[in-house]
């Protein structure tokens, strides 16, 4: 058994597919139409190869993915994270391009730490190993 | 303040209040970062920290999650996978990730990774044609 892929909820997939490739710059591996959605993931530049992101619209369709969706957006809690080399860099280039950050870039322990809005009514957390 | 931002500052306040031991255990990573390529030991480790062998192993495993040992594994295999990338032979990737006999690394690749260094480096040589080759289609269209 593998980990393939990985969901993460979103409201609009072109949108969601233009941040997630345009401003995170992640690649698009599959796109295939599913009905009136799309069966739509990405991949790490740096590792195609490796876990695909599936940008699933199940908000639009089941409540409960909604308001959970909801709660843990107006909490502030990432349920999603992403590794980088270097958090304060990244934050900077990211800034520089709009993204809106609600914890900046913070030591916490044996890693740092930064977390944004994804537009997507997500937030993700970028993690660099110390 | 978010939930999130307060559960930060709590557990930053309980669990990461030991500057020292932090301080330490970063030192130890990145030691191993910086030598992997080398025969590092628990005993090298302890004379770079300057603590205690099982001190060392305590901290390292409460703040890391894993033990120095299983750490620097998996850095060999993370480097070993861009030297085969590179084109190096499975010899030379062994040698050059600090490993000292080409069959244990062959077998520890493949159990970290489900196939073997030989295999790994002809899916990176074709994934690699295999994207090229769309590039240049891309292109012509």
């Amino acid at each position: 058994m593998k980990i393939k892929i990985i969901s993460i909820p979103v409201r609009d997939q072109t949108k969601a597919l233009a941040f997630y490739t345009g401003k995170l710059g992640f690649v698009k591996k599959t796109d295939a139409p599913v009905g009136e959605d799309r069966w739509l993931t990405v991949v790490s530049r740096e590792e195609q190869d490796g876990p695909e992101l599936l940008l699933e619209p199940a908000p639009n369709h089941f409540e409960p993915a909604r308001v959970y969706q909801e709660a843990l957006f107006d909490a502030g809690i990432p349920y999603t994270q992403f590794n980088v080399d270097n958090v304060q860099q990244e934050y900077e280039r990211l800034e520089a391009m709009g993204v809106a950050f609600s914890v900046k870039p913070t030591e916490m322990g044996t890693v740092k730490i930064a977390v944004f809005d994804d537009t997507c009514g997500n937030n993700i957390q970028i993690v660099e190993m110390r | 303040m978010t939930f999130y931002e307060r559960e930060i500052n709590r557990i930053r306040a309980t669990v990461y209040a030991n500057r020292g031991q932090l301080d330490t255990v970063i030192g130890i990573r990145r030691h191993i970062n910086d030598h992997f390529d080398t025969g590092l030991s628990l005993d090298a480790l302890s004379h770079a920290g300057f603590i205690s062998k099982y001190h060392l192993l305590r901290l390292f495993k409460k703040y890391y999650g894993q033990t120095p040992k299983q750490y620097l594994r998996d850095k060999r295999i993370e480097q070993s996978k861009l030297c085969l990338e590179k084109g190096m032979s499975v010899a030379e990737t062994c040698y050059a990730i600090g490993w000292e006999s080409p069959c244990s690394f062959s077998t520890l690749f493949r159990k970290k990774t489900g196939c073997s260094p030989t295999t790994f480096q002809k899916e990176q040589f074709s994934q690699y044609r295999f994207n090229h080759k769309g590039e240049a289609l891309q292109h012509q269209i």
